[in-house]
């Protein structure tokens, strides 16, 4: 019986490629904008993954995201290595200075300055050089953005010469970051190259990155942190999640994103439920004979929803492919760079698939079971 | 069978499935890696018996036992011998530079001569004083008053007055020049700069030909910069807020700056008595001036690893009833 309805669905091609393209292109918009949406707020914290050692960052209370935060005395540090369950506590500063190219061109970077020691603060792995390339003398080393924005892509930056604050910086490698929401050239070194590059200030030390001793959670290292020293301490998911919220708060994204998916899902909604109408209006007649020889609404019901299964299980498939190969190949566009499909979205679109058709179906099925069995006759 | 097969009903919900599939994999794939990652190389961390007890953490700057010394010079001239070289072991009272002394060699060769001259004046007035004396003797023996006019008396009288005096002022004459003679000594001496102390030659900013102020000529470098280094101690920064939480007297544990896998135990030696506004350890350009700290001297066992100047970051105990109110 529900091999019957699949040949009636696909008996009237028109309608069933019609039905797959709503229910395929309000998933593809729905999941596709989710995922670039959620993927653009999370620049916000693309600070804090680009320092994978940090358990707790530890900030000025005032602080409120890696790029807005306000400096401290440089004792902090040694106050922060103080308190218990503290493994390591590193300097770590972040700034935005002006740089000249070779060309004379005036341009805004974020330094970040990572620890002269052991260089934690870079991101974990590099495009190109070694991480060591920052114990050499005024040496910085790029992200992968800037230096798309910095140089023409035949040219190598290795080698090239800045000036930053009247000194002299010479780019020795290349870091595979994860861009900032604004997309900032970014060139990390050491916080002691740091100093010099950025105009000074009293007090310098924009960050504390902890490490926690094994058998203590990050977030008890970060209360104690917080009650012993007064400074401000988070860990690395909150102080991400605040990276987050600064931008969802700040900017008009949710709004403008919101705006897209509520579109899909309303588009959706229109054309699947338009089709399906017409569709089951067309087909009333042999709803009326299946009900002449003895069909029971229940069956009928299955039918209509073995209909809209097979619709949705295509239409979803095609959307969130179209969605994994929409980013699989703008990968290598320093824009999408990092972007990737967070597992909750696809089905966050599947709900809104089955909410689609179970609204349309509900609302086209209306007819079908009032229906006759002597309709079949008129 | 194969005559059945429908591109709607069969091969696009199987096509669909496998692309379904396909999209969980790359997206399940995707994922990110958010994980933290261990540092691959060690950051300074307490260790032993204080990553678990209450600490005071610290940085620091080593330093020589006695202070660097910055040797001075008391005259300013010439440089003439450079006898050290840095990292040279001097004892106390080692030559370590001269200074030009010409002038005052000149000035002691004048007051010898001054010598000379005053012992024969010396010599001519007692040989005069001797003559007058024996012809005042031959006077005063003869037993005829008028055998000799009482003018040709007085004036043996007054000849033998005036060569006494006159020996007086040549003996007085050669003290002068014998003080003239001892203060050109002196003054060769002084030009000649001695290690006050035994030690380490740390640094030597001379070479001879180059002119040497006496001390306190500006910003100038110091021209010879020494120091005990033997032991070494560190000075470590405590910043104020931490100061009651020291537990003072306790050993610290030092680590240098990049090379934290090594835990060195230093002894306590003493904390300076006044709380000083930090001087920036962390290279900054400017000062700090808003932050005050206590310095702590700690004294290091014989060890290769340490350099005088070089940073190092310290944990020190700290006392055990802070602990409570911490937390």
């Amino acid at each position: 019986m529900l091999w019957i309805a699949i040949r009636m669905l696909t008996g009237d091609a028109q309608k069933f490629y019609g039905l797959l393209f709503g229910i395929g292109f309000s998933t593809l918009l729905i999941t596709q904008q989710m995922t670039i949406f959620v993927n653009l707020v999370e620049r916000g914290a693309s600070g804090v993954y680009n320092a994978p050692e940090a358990e707790v960052w530890v900030m000025d209370p005032v602080s409120r995201t890696t790029d807005v935060s306000y400096a401290m005395p440089a004792t902090a540090l040694d106050r922060v290595r103080s308190v218990k369950g503290v493994e390591w506590a590193v300097p770590h500063l972040r700034a935005v200075a002006n740089v000249r190219t070779k060309d004379g061109d005036l341009e805004g970077v974020a330094v970040i300055g990572v620890d002269d020691a052991t260089l934690i603060g870079l991101p974990e792995r590099m495009k190109e050089g070694d991480k060591s390339v920052l114990f050499a003398p005024d040496s910085v080393v790029i992200d992968d953005t800037g230096t798309t924005r910095f140089f023409p892509p035949e040219q190598s930056p290795i080698g090239e010469r800045l000036e930053l604050n009247d000194q002299r910086a010479v780019i020795r490698g290349i870091a595979d970051a994860i861009p900032s929401f604004t997309s900032t050239v970014v060139l990390y070194t050491r916080y002691s190259n740091a100093l010099n590059f950025v105009p000074g200030t009293r007090n310098r030390l924009s960050f504390v990155l902890v490490g926690v001793s094994e058998g203590e959670t990050p977030e008890a290292v970060a209360a104690r942190i917080e009650a012993a020293t007064g400074l401000q301490a988070q860990t690395r998911e909150e102080f991400s999640q605040a990276g987050v919220n600064f931008i969802i708060e700040n900017t008009g994204i949710p709004t403008n994103f919101g705006i897209t998916v509520f579109l899909g899902f309303v588009v959706g909604i229109a054309i699947v439920g338009l089709t399906f109408s017409l569709f089951l209006r067309d087909n009333i007649k042999q709803f009326g004979a299946l009900k002449a020889i003895g069909v029971t609404n229940a069956k009928i019901v299955q039918m209509v929803a073995a209909q809209a299964g097979l619709v949705g299980m295509i239409g979803y498939a095609l959307g969130v492919i179209g969605t994994v190969a929409f980013i699989r190949g703008f990968g290598a566009n320093p824009f999408f760079k990092g972007f990737y499909i967070p597992w909750q979205i696809p089905l966050i679109s599947l709900a809104a698939v089955v909410v689609i058709l179970a609204i349309t179906g509900l609302i086209a099925i209306r007819s079908v079971l009032k229906t006759e069995p002597a309709s079949v006759f008129r | 069978m194969l005559r059945n097969l429908s591109f709607a009903r069969q091969i696009l919900p199987a096509l669909a499935l496998i692309g379904l599939a396909v999209a969980v994999w790359l997206v399940l794939g995707g994922l990110p890696d958010r994980s933290t990652a261990q540092p691959a190389e060690q950051p300074p961390k307490a260790v032993g018996k204080l990553a678990n007890e209450p600490r005071v953490a610290g940085a620091g700057i080593v330093e020589p036992a006695s202070e660097i010394i910055d040797i001075g010079s008391a005259l300013s001239g010439l440089v003439t011998d450079v006898r050290v070289r840095p990292g040279d072991r001097v004892e106390k009272g080692q030559v370590l530079f001269t200074v030009d002394a010409r002038a005052a060699q000149a000035s002691l060769a004048q007051a010898n001569a001054a010598i000379g001259e005053a012992r024969a004046a010396i010599a001519e007035a007692s040989t005069a004083q001797k003559t007058a004396r024996e012809q005042l003797a031959l006077y005063r023996g003869l037993g005829d008053p008028a055998a000799v006019s009482r003018a040709e008396v007085i004036r043996a009288e007054g000849e033998e007055a005036a060569a006494t005096s006159r020996l007086g002022s040549a003996r007085a004459r050669l003290a002068a020049a014998q003080s003239a003679a001892a203060a050109a000594r002196t003054e060769i001496e002084r030009l000649v700069i001695r290690a006050p102390i035994a030690g380490e030659i740390l640094a030597v900013n001379i070479r001879p030909g180059e002119f040497v102020a006496t001390q306190g000529g500006g910003n100038s470098q110091p021209f010879i910069q020494m120091g005990q280094t033997n032991p070494l101690h560190v000075r470590v920064d405590i910043d104020e807020n931490e100061v009651a939480r020291v537990a003072l007297g306790q050993p610290a544990v030092v680590s240098p700056r990049g090379a934290a896998e090594l835990h060195v135990e230093a002894t306590f030696v003493r904390a300076e008595p006044q709380v000083v506004p930090k001087r920036s350890l962390t290279n900054s350009a400017a000062e700090r001036v808003d932050v005050r700290v206590l310095q702590l001297i700690y004294a290091l066992p014989p060890s290769d690893d340490f350099r005088v100047g070089q940073q190092i970051d310290a944990f020190i105990p700290a006392k055990a009833p802070a602990a409570k109110g911490e937390q």
